[in-house]
């Protein structure tokens, strides 16, 4: 099975302000009552969370815990024709699922424009702790309603189909209000978006172009800093000297830092495999931070991910070490489907520990899994910071599908972690019941300041 | 929902998979072939800096070594060597002070770069890189330091280019022409010329920049004259056009565009020709002609695409952005100059961010 997966693009940009009420949301009612549950142990259950109440919905890229301690995510729709993103919160209370706002309506650039949609949220849900604001951008890809598909370098000229750009929403989780929208990209979509809130400044990279933006919350403001590349990373995060950093299409660490106001290059290539790899796409798909804030984790964007923890406050360049793959040996003669060869959904727990989801499937030879299992699924493992040992705990289960892909991970208030699906329909949110001894309340503090 | 309701696309209709093809696959580099070269040596050097490498100058030496000329945070000189057992592009190093370039000129024992800074436009000088022994075996690489050969007037310097002896170099600044003597290094001003545009060489040696809305301004090398309004441009759209030229060097015919894309012929006897075609978008930027006639070259900003007008069918075609899966896979998106190699090929200078030397071996054509 291939995901299809396009991205996209334009013009404007002209903030529009202005305290949207958001009329489904006031008592909204949580569409998927009744989870999925997994089978499985009792620690560690697994249940699933359907976005049957958007079912246009073919993805889920976005994961992450807001301000509040709760867990949001975006029901995207990228492959149908005029699709857009809902965006949705998990409610404790009914467990299950509310759907907050169709984020065109939102925005004032409905599906049936014409134009390349607001069909997702890609990794660019960024919190802000002082006001309980939860910021959001949106990304491309979704076809205008009367094309089957969509291309940002094609129609990047063409003011009927082009991409408006990306949306910028500010979301105010104690109101469950829009407080004001604008346009952070114009033409392009938000590939990942940070948040620097001590100094009201928001990162972004841009697709297609590759381009690090930074806005002003305060100002309402754009800046481009430039081009990084060809390929986005997928992740920026932030330092104590509030660099942000990411990567380059080679597999270098690529920082911006604000007393210079300049992109930096790392000469050293990120740890790759190196039989067939040799840095190249070896961007960043995940990145947690670990909760001291002196280290961050992290996976590439490549089949064979790379597992890494990265040392950002020491030296001139970081010290990164090498923890190995994240997922299973493989014929090195097949450029394996990233789409099954995948790892994502870092976070930290309340333990201490880091869990994320590595894919594993079905290989004759590297893996001969049993023909009347599931030919490929989705792992969730904890590896712990100390001894940077690895356990697997949990098998994603999907009530109809392998659930080998997870986009992001998140850790609620209540110490629980919830998984970002993307597959075939229906798509939805995992959550992972941890034991009560690794629980805590807030565990989601630190927050996690990146989508 | 908005009030021009649309029709949602059949995603099982029988045309829907050609389609997506298309939107997809047919929107890079229709034909021939593109290879990003980074400026570097792969493997044993690394590249100019990303944010000092925007490629906004090229010319080409008669080895076919190909200098050029970087701005942005600062302004870097190299040379790229394409042919025999090399395959290199050697930063020759940042020119002090400068942050752009607005030409690079080859002369018969050296090459001359015209660059601005916050002190205004300059022109320093290098001589011309040997050919390396085997870049698949060893190396060696030497800096020598460039020569300074003084400002002009203070003024910056718009553009400039060699005549056709190679021994003089004709420019303007913001509004000046000037000359230099590529050997001597002697600056000598010439007279007052708007310094829009870039200069092109005719067919007869004259050096042709833009003089108004309405005209080309002729400067003669030999008799260092310089006629004001001395051909009329045609009937198009001139104001606020950044003039580009391309010149195809079997017949001497001078390509350029106006403001709205469409493009003329100049010769230099014959004058301007009447519009041959319109490119797909504007403004239309670098060009070069390879050897059997064919422009080929971008346009449109931001994310520019290729064209390709071709003088026998009178068509300007689209041939989409720029993609590279040899060498680098990188897109390309904004383009600061061309030039056409020795076996015709054309060398695009990358003028973004982490800039590269494309090089375009075009579709090699049937025969009718």
């Amino acid at each position: 099975m291939k995901l299809k997966r396009r991205e996209f693009l334009v013009s404007s940009a002209g903030a529009a302000a202005a305290w949207l009420a958001l009329p489904a949301v006031a008592g909204a009612a949580s569409v998927d009552a009744k989870p999925v549950k997994g089978p499985g142990k009792d620690s560690y259950r697994t249940s699933f969370y359907p976005f049957t109440g958007h079912p246009d919905a073919d993805t889920c890229w976005s994961v992450s815990v807001g301000p509040d301690g709760r867990i949001y995510a975006a029901a995207c729709a990228e492959s149908v024709p005029g699709g857009v993103v809902k965006v949705v919160r998990y409610n404790e209370h009914t467990d299950g699922l509310d759907y907050l706002f169709s984020l065109d309506e939102m925005v004032n650039d409905p599906g049936d424009s014409g134009r390349a949609t607001q069909c997702k949220i890609h990794y660019s849900f960024a919190p802000s702790m002082s006001d309980g604001i939860l910021y959001m951008a949106t990304h491309l890809s979704g076809p205008p309603i009367d094309q089957p598909a969509y291309s940002p370098w094609l129609s990047w000229h063409d003011p009927k189909r082009c991409f408006r750009g990306s949306a910028l929403l500010a979301f105010d989780t104690k109101q469950d209000q829009v407080l004001w929208w604008d346009t952070l990209l114009p033409k392009e979509g938000c590939r990942c978006l940070l948040h620097d809130e001590e100094r009201h400044l928001l990162y972004a990279l841009s697709y297609p172009r590759d381009h690090f933006f930074i806005y002003d919350t305060k100002k309402r403001t754009r800046r481009d800093v430039g081009r990084i590349g060809s390929i986005n990373a997928q992740t920026l995060f932030l330092d104590r000297k509030h660099r942000v950093w990411t990567t380059d299409d080679y597999g270098h660490l690529v920082r911006y830092d604000p007393e210079k106001d300049r992109l930096e290059r790392s000469p050293f290539v990120l740890p790759h495999n190196p039989e067939f790899q040799t840095g190249w796409h070896s961007v960043f798909y995940d990145v947690a931070a670990a909760p001291d804030g002196e280290s961050v984790y992290a996976a590439t964007w490549i089949a064979a991910s790379r597992l890494m923890r990265i040392w950002p406050n020491e030296g001139e360049w970081p010290r990164v070490e090498d923890l190995g793959p994240a997922t299973q040996k493989r014929d090195p003669t097949l450029p394996k489907d990233t789409f099954v060869d995948h790892c994502g959904g870092l976070v930290f727990a309340g333990d201490g520990q880091l869990y994320y989801v590595a894919s594993r499937w079905r290989d004759a030879v590297y893996n001969p899994m049993p023909a009347d299992g599931p030919e490929r699924e989705g792992v969730v493992w904890r590896l712990n910071p100390a001894t940077l040992q690895r356990q697997e705990v949990a098998v994603l289960h999907h009530p109809s599908q392998p659930a080998q892909y997870i986009s992001r991970g998140a850790v609620d208030h209540n110490g629980n972690l919830f998984f970002g699906n993307v597959g075939t329909k229906p798509v939805g949110i995992f959550k992972v019941h941890l034991p009560a001894s690794r629980r805590k309340k807030n565990a989601h503090l630190p927050i996690r300041m990146w989508g | 929902m908005s009030e021009n309701k649309k029709t949602k696309y059949d995603m099982h209709s029988p045309e829907a998979k050609a389609l997506i093809d298309e939107i997809v696959h047919g929107t890079f580099t229709k034909e021939g072939t593109m290879a990003a070269f980074p400026t570097c040596f792969p493997g044993a050097s690394i590249p100019i800096p990303a944010d000092e490498s925007h490629i906004t100058a090229l010319d080409v030496s008669g080895d076919g070594m190909i200098y050029g000329g970087t701005s942005g945070r600062a302004t870097h000189l190299f040379v790229g060597i394409f042919s025999g057992v090399t395959g290199a592009v050697f930063d020759r190093g940042m020119v002090e002070g400068a942050n752009h370039c607005a030409a690079v000129c080859c002369g018969k024992s050296r090459f001359v770069a015209c660059v601005n800074g916050p002190d205004g436009g300059r022109v320093v000088a290098g001589s011309l890189e040997g050919l390396p022994f085997d870049l698949i075996q060893e190396w060696g690489f030497g800096r020598s330091p460039f020569q300074e050969l003084g400002k002009v007037n203070g003024e910056p310097i718009v553009h400039a280019v060699a005549d056709a002896s190679g021994k003089v170099l004709v420019g303007t600044t913001s509004g000046h022409l000037f000359t230099l003597g590529m050997d001597a290094g002697d600056i000598k001003v010439v007279g007052e010329v708007p310094g829009n545009g870039r200069l092109a060489l005719g067919s007869k040696g004259g050096i042709f920049g833009q003089d108004g809305s309405a005209h080309l301004w002729r400067y003669d090398v030999a008799t260092g004259k310089l006629q004001r309004k001395a051909v009329a441009l045609p009937e198009g759209a001139w104001d606020n056009v950044p003039l580009t030229w391309a010149k195809d060097h079997r017949s001497g015919l001078l390509y350029t565009a106006d403001a709205d894309g469409n493009v003329f012929s100049l010769d230099e006897e014959l004058g301007f020709s009447g519009p041959l075609a319109r490119t797909l978008l504007a403004p239309v930027g670098p060009m070069a002609v390879t050897h059997d006639g064919r422009v080929f070259g971008f346009c449109g900003p931001e994310m520019a695409k290729m064209f390709c007008y071709n003088p026998r069918t009178r068509e300007a075609t689209n041939l989409g952005v720029a993609v590279s899966v040899l060498e680098q896979r990188r897109y390309g998106y904004v383009f600061g100059d061309a030039v056409t190699g020795r076996d015709g090929q054309i060398i695009f200078g990358e003028d973004d961010d982490l800039g590269h030397l494309w090089l375009y071996f075009p579709r090699i054509q049937a025969l009718p």
